[in-house]
């Protein structure tokens, strides 16, 4: 069962606020979730989990060399704010 | 009582690849904001990120010059953490097997710097902070990066000058980054601690964070290493946290404390599929090395006979190094190719860049060729200085500035009848240095090279002169 302040802590993590009232049911919920990503546990380990490949495949590369960019325009087109072709900061998610 | 500085260094360096560590768009410096961009590097949702080649084949080569093990099979993780610079909110990584470990470097004391890790992994978009608001340029973003993990091997701050030194050099030498730290193509992170001298337990620690000047690396330890001193002499406690260095200022400020202390929450990447190199691939790659720095010490030193501190000046810029090396390779007295290098030639090269860069306007086989006329003793070293200067205005060789004919040098008869001339007509030298006063004897020299167009062997001359007047 998740605790409390493990619930406070994710959305302190997450820049979440939480409200009291809310966090009954947030617990519920992520017990769940929590006890359904376990049950993984209980399937054999037969190989080095850590290294089993994805589909097999390995050292999927790209060569290095340079294809164009994206025109600046597409880039910024949901960016709020901002001039001279930079992003700006919101005020409140400020570092 | 007296403190020991007990210091670690995270040092990222840049790779010089042509493209982003996930993306193709370019790693060039500067361009106009957000124009190197594209939706793998913007993180935008449903794009699949794929591991630039020469990333992996730059670490691999980075790890093998630094001693370093090569794993096998090694895999990349996220990172996560909120922040403006980072679009996707976490940095693609590696935590658990990262591609190289357990490497060192010998400093100059024969001390050796133990280094933990070398991993992979992207650098951030830049934040600029101007006008009371902050905006974000993302061509950064995704720009590849080593992070060289050492050991807490360092006691002073010196060590770690010469460390950085040392991995510069060895890391351009290798050709895997332009290591330039004005460009900010390498930084770095120091943990500090300190404790009473004699004492085995390690000290609370705390990290300055992204330094890009070695002065400022040293000042900021400095200031770091009195400040923890101070708070222990007080009978206070050191809190662990990460700070920054204030150049202005010159003091270093909490960014954050232990309460908020980093929780990342790694995880495998799951859009990227692990990492084979191969002992075929890590030897060829090994072939491809370049000879490293300290080799090329040993060399100079103890094959060439090139004093320590003339040696350590040619290598300093590779091209120079291989420059001199050339000039050199068919010549006995291999010091005096350094000598003029490190003379005549660097008088033309005053700035650091020039020197980088060898902008030297003849190639070494002419400076080979003016040294081995000396050593054949078919002109003397004030000639050969003489031609040289001619020779790098020019670009030209030796051939167009001396004749065979005055590569005779002077015929002993001559040089006898030129000194005898000397006395002469330098009576009063002549007087005076018989009277004591040794200066004079070099004008009646003088006399005799200007006379004899510098082809007279002056100390031949002195000697013949000698023998006159006495
Ligand atoms: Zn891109």
């Amino acid at each position: 069962m998740i605790k409390k302040d493990e619930v406070l802590k994710i959305a302190k993590l997450a820049k979440l606020s939480v409200d009291e009232n809310e966090i009954e049911q947030l617990i519920e919920d992520m017990s769940k979730i929590i006890e359904y990503a376990d049950s993984i546990n209980n399937v054999a380990e037969t190989v080095d989990v850590e290294f089993d490949n994805i589909n097999n495949i390995v050292n999927a590369f790209n060569e290095d060399i340079v294809l164009d960019s994206y025109d600046r325009d597409e880039i910024l087109k949901n960016r709020e704010g901002g001039e001279n072709g930079y992003f700006a900061i919101r005020k409140s998610i400020r570092g | 009582m007296s403190y020991e500085l007990v210091a670690g260094l995270e040092t990222h360096i840049e790779l010089s690849t042509n493209t982003k560590i996930f993306c193709q768009c370019t790693t060039a410096f500067g361009g106009e904001p957000n124009t190197h961009c594209c939706p793998i590097c913007m993180g935008m949702p449903g794009t699949l990120p794929k591991l630039n080649k020469k990333v992996v084949e730059y670490a691999v080569k980075a790890g093998i010059a630094v001693n370093c093990k090569i794993r096998n099979i090694s895999k990349m993780d996220r990172k996560n953490y909120v922040y403006p610079d980072l679009p996707k909110a976490y940095q693609i990584s590696q935590l658990d097997k990262p591609i190289c470990y357990e490497g060192y470097i010998k400093l100059s004391s024969g001390k050796s710097i133990d280094i933990n890790r070398i991993h992979i992994e992207e650098d951030a978009g830049k934040l600029i902070h101007e006008r009371g608001g902050t905006y974000i340029d993302y061509n950064r973003g995704g720009v590849p990066l080593i992070e060289i993990v050492t050991e807490p091997d360092f006691r002073s701050i010196d060590e770690v000058l010469e460390y950085l030194e040392k991995l510069r050099l060895i890391m351009k030498y290798i050709g895997v980054s332009d290591v330039k730290m004005q460009e900010g193509s390498l930084r770095c992170d120091v943990n500090i601690s300190v404790r009473k001298k004699g004492e085995e337990k390690l000290g609370i620690r705390t990290e300055i964070k992204n330094m890009n000047s070695l002065n400022f690396i040293a000042k900021a330890m400095e200031y770091e290493f009195e400040r923890h001193v101070d708070i222990l002499e007080s009978g206070g406690k050191i809190e662990q946290e990460t700070r920054r260095y204030d150049s202005e200022l010159n003091i270093t400020e909490s960014m954050r404390g232990k309460e908020d202390a980093d929780d990342y929450r790694y995880f495998r990447d799951p859009d990227l599929v692990n990492i084979n190199v191969s002992e075929e691939e890590i030897n060829r790659l090994k072939d491809e090395l370049p000879q490293l720095p300290d080799e090329k010490m040993h060399v100079f030193m103890n094959v060439y006979g090139i004093p320590k501190d003339d040696a350590e000046l040619l290598i300093k810029y590779k091209k120079i190094a291989e420059y001199f090396e050339e000039a050199s390779k068919d010549i006995k007295n291999k010091k005096l190719a350094s000598n003029y290098i490190l003379g005549q030639i660097f008088r033309r090269l005053p700035t650091d860049w020039e020197k980088e860069e060898c902008g030297i306007s003849i190639p070494p086989e002419y400076l080979s060729e003016l040294i081995s006329l000396i050593e054949s003793k078919k002109i003397t070293s004030s000639m050969a200085s003489t031609a040289l200067e001619k020779m790098l205005d020019s670009g030209k060789s030796v051939r167009e500035f001396i004749s065979e004919n005055d590569m005779q040098g002077i015929d002993d008869d001559v040089l006898k009848e030129i000194c005898m001339r000397a006395v002469s007509e330098n009576q009063e030298a002549v007087e005076s240095y018989l009277g004591g006063k040794e200066k004079a004897f070099s004008s009646i020299i003088g006399y005799i090279m200007k006379e004899t167009k510098g082809k007279a062997d002056p100390q031949k001359a002195a000697e013949i002169v000698k023998e006159i007047i006495n």
